[in-house]
């Protein structure tokens, strides 16, 4: 199969994951029916996974892992949970895409899975306050397109 | 307690009718609590998580 990802962007994506410093772990969530993008958004995870020894990835079949993707409150395919790995531990913290990483969105997945390699959110101390004293989840679902 | 979704608005085009979503991005917090259109600075975010919160 073709790559997805040309030499030049794959030189880039390495200088920009050369100084993560901790592990992370991309679950991937696919469907076997109506997911136009689950393919190949595996394959563009797939390669990205690749060009760092800090990342790893499983796989996962909303309909066949039902637990785990409810587990980790994803319902759409395809459906991707950006999480810190440290040793055995996975820690979620909350960073997830639904639909395809591709355009302007591709930069978002290496900018989170780089800010998830870091463990700093890089909020304000006000925020982080705020956040801290939450009793109810929030969800922040923020619409975007690839242009 | 926090999760962040970025949503493809054209894989996703019932949920985001839903939502009504006409420019991106769009951050649609608590299934329509409340809408903040375009890259507002995190100063802005706070101040609308607060607003919704507080109810």
């Amino acid at each position: 199969m073709a790559t997805l990802l040309n030499a030049d962007v794959r030189k880039q994506i390495e200088d920009a994951f050369a100084p993560m410093k901790e592990y992370v772990h991309i679950m991937f969530f696919g469907q076997k029916e109506n997911c136009e993008y689950c393919a190949d958004a595996q394959q563009l995870l797939e390669e990205v996974v690749e060009i760092s020894e800090k990342i790893s990835m499983t796989i996962y079949d909303l309909d066949d892992d039902a637990d785990i993707a409810k587990n980790y409150n994803v319902d759409k395919a395809p459906g991707i949970v950006i999480a810190a790995k440290d040793g055995d531990v996975i820690s979620d913290f909350g960073v997830r895409f639904a639909g395809i990483p591709s355009g302007h969105e591709f930069t978002s997945l290496i900018q989170d899975i780089i800010l998830v390699s870091g463990r700093d959110s890089h909020l304000s101390d006000d925020t982080r306050d705020f956040l801290k004293a939450l009793t109810e989840p929030v969800l922040l679902q923020v619409f975007v397109t690839p242009t | 307690m926090v999760q962040a979704e970025m949503v493809g608005a054209m894989e996703f085009q019932e949920l985001s009718m839903k939502h009504n979503v006409s420019g991106v991005p769009q951050t649609t917090i608590n299934d329509g609590a409340a809408n903040v259109v375009g890259a507002v600075p995190e100063s802005n975010m706070l101040a609308e998580l607060k607003r919704i919160t507080a109810k």
